[in-house]
């Protein structure tokens, strides 16, 4: 009851948050916007006789592609559920911020930081588990007997489930970076244009392979077909080593909100 | 003393001691000590800047203090179960995020502290707020906020109510309901600590008063004792805190 009651109080009040849902819906409609536009690519290629001008004829492939968007929406995710908390309300309004109606509600930080570090781990969860099925189905539609499946249903499980591990650790050290510095930039800045514009990371692997000790280079193998460099960290010591730094970070994090006042 | 410790550990008791707070090399709080009993309504006053919001806020849990304590019936607030259900509280506003409806906000409170959600709309019934109760925070004017922020603090139906400058944004009959809602809440043997900065807003409800001045407390008693010798309410306010010199005859 004790333990449920925050994390009722949490689940509740990020579903009523329209930023956290802006953040599902990228990754939702997102990847089934990408997953269309692959699928019609390779079956017109397929149909045209020209298999050759795609790199495979896979309808996992062209689902799984989508894959890295989920990231985005899981690091949406982890910063909004601590930048509401510090957002103040106009000076119209009192100027007040939400963190002073939450930690007097659940004056527990730790508990209260566990509490949201599962709700993050559960919706995230719950778009991949929405999201894949969904994809993988309309890639199969689309493409259907005309392609040659690759990848076999253990593998695609496996991948999947590796994807969703990455979004999920990626979202908590937002959130883990957003609580450490109240902001709802730095995290979002960091992690979204690391992974998609331009990968400050990777540039550091020309400077050091210990660059490859970096949470999202670590981690990068879990998205297993997902073209990337080579070197680096195998999925399994990714995974391990990625994880390491999300509870360290949270760890960091949660000694940090303790201390310091509200 | 074992009767004076018994007392200290009444339910609503909130007892401040020697509280020492610093921003760097600035004391805010220089040795603050007070008590607010059951059954009666205790004005914490002071100019801004004087050190009642950062009182507040170490009662509350929110900040901590580099000296001294602050109970609430004899145990810290961040040791309290469900404490929302001992103690509501409003600082600065509704503390409501202006993306989320009133109703929201106070059905995730309500969750967070095992309060049935049939409290819900009955504070918001009691505060005058039911039929705003779907609109998004960040539409409403600062004296919605205050009652919604009010709302939150009576969710919980506590024993002992915090409140820092509770009337601020209220027109001149919320600000009448405001006094009443506060007696009734004391009649019925609740304890009520307000902060403000204006004696004359705290006059007709106040039972006991404490001013504080330069984070320091430098008077406490009844309504009467403290304004006795005074023409006007005013006066006394600015003599105690030595806001105006001119003001003392």
């Amino acid at each position: 009851m004790r333990v449920a009651g925050p994390l009722v109080a949490e689940l509740r009040k990020t579903l009523t948050l329209p930023a956290a849902w802006a953040g599902i819906a990228v990754v939702v409609l997102g990847s089934i916007a990408i997953t269309v536009l692959n699928a019609v690519t390779t079956r017109s290629a397929i149909d045209a006789g020209t298999p050759e001008r795609v790199a495979n004829t896979s309808a996992f492939e062209a689902a799984f592609a989508a894959m890295p968007l989920g990231t985005v929406g899981a690091v949406v995710l982890g910063v909004v559920m601590i930048s509401s908390e510090y957002a103040a309300n106009s000076t119209d309004a009192g100027g007040g911020r939400q963190i002073t109606a939450t930690l007097t509600a659940m004056p527990r930080r730790v508990s209260l930081l566990a509490a949201k570090a599962t709700v993050l781990v559960v919706l995230v969860i719950a778009v991949a588990a929405i999201t894949l099925p969904i994809t993988a189905g309309i890639a199969t539609a689309v493409i259907g007997g005309a392609g040659t499946e690759t990848v076999t249903p253990a593998q695609a499980l496996m991948r999947g489930l590796g994807g969703a591990l990455y979004w999920t650790l990626t979202g908590l050290i937002a959130t883990a970076v957003t609580l450490l510095t109240r902001s709802g930039l730095i995290a979002p800045i960091v992690l979204i244009a690391n992974s998609s514009v331009v990968s400050v990371s990777l540039l550091l692997t020309n400077l050091t392979p210990l660059a490859h000790w970096l949470p999202d280079l670590a981690g990068r193998r879990l998205f297993t077909g997902v073209d990337t460099v080579d070197g680096g960290l195998a999925a399994g010591p990714g995974a391990l080593v990625m994880a390491g730094w999300t509870v360290l970070l949270l760890a960091v994090a949660a000694v940090v909100f303790r201390r310091r006042d509200a | 003393m074992p009767a004076g410790r018994a007392r200290d550990r009444m339910v609503g008791m909130l007892l401040i001691d020697q509280l020492v707070k610093r921003h760097g090399t600035r004391t805010v709080l220089d040795h603050v000590g007070f008590e607010a009993r059951p059954g009666r309504v205790t004005a914490f006053l002071g100019a801004n800047g004087a050190g009642k919001s950062s009182t507040l806020r170490i009662l509350l849990g929110l900040d901590r203090p580099d000296g001294g304590t602050a109970l609430v019936g004899g145990r810290p607030y961040r040791t309290l179960r469900d404490p929302l259900r001992t103690v509501g509280s409003m600082l600065d506003g509704s503390g409501a995020h202006r993306a989320r409806t009133a109703r929201d906000h106070l059905a995730w409170l309500a969750r967070s502290n095992g309060i049935a959600r049939s409290r819900v709309g009955e504070a918001l019934d009691q505060v005058g707020l039911a039929s705003s109760a779907g609109v998004r925070v960040g539409r409403f004017s600062l004296g919605m906020g205050q009652r919604l922020g009010l709302a939150a603090a009576l969710l919980g139906e506590p024993q002992a109510l915090v409140l820092d400058e509770p009337v601020n944004g209220l027109d001149p009959e919320g600000i009448r309901w405001m006094r009443g809602l506060l007696r009734d809440q004391a009649a019925a043997g609740g304890t009520v600590l307000l902060s403000s900065h204006l004696m004359a807003e705290v006059a007709d409800v106040a039972d006991d008063l404490v001013v504080i001045a330069g984070g320091r407390i430098v008077a406490t008693g009844t309504l009467a004792e403290l304004t006795t010798g005074y023409d006007r309410l005013e006066d006394a306010f600015f003599a105690l805190t030595g806001g105006d010199a001119g003001a003392h005859r």
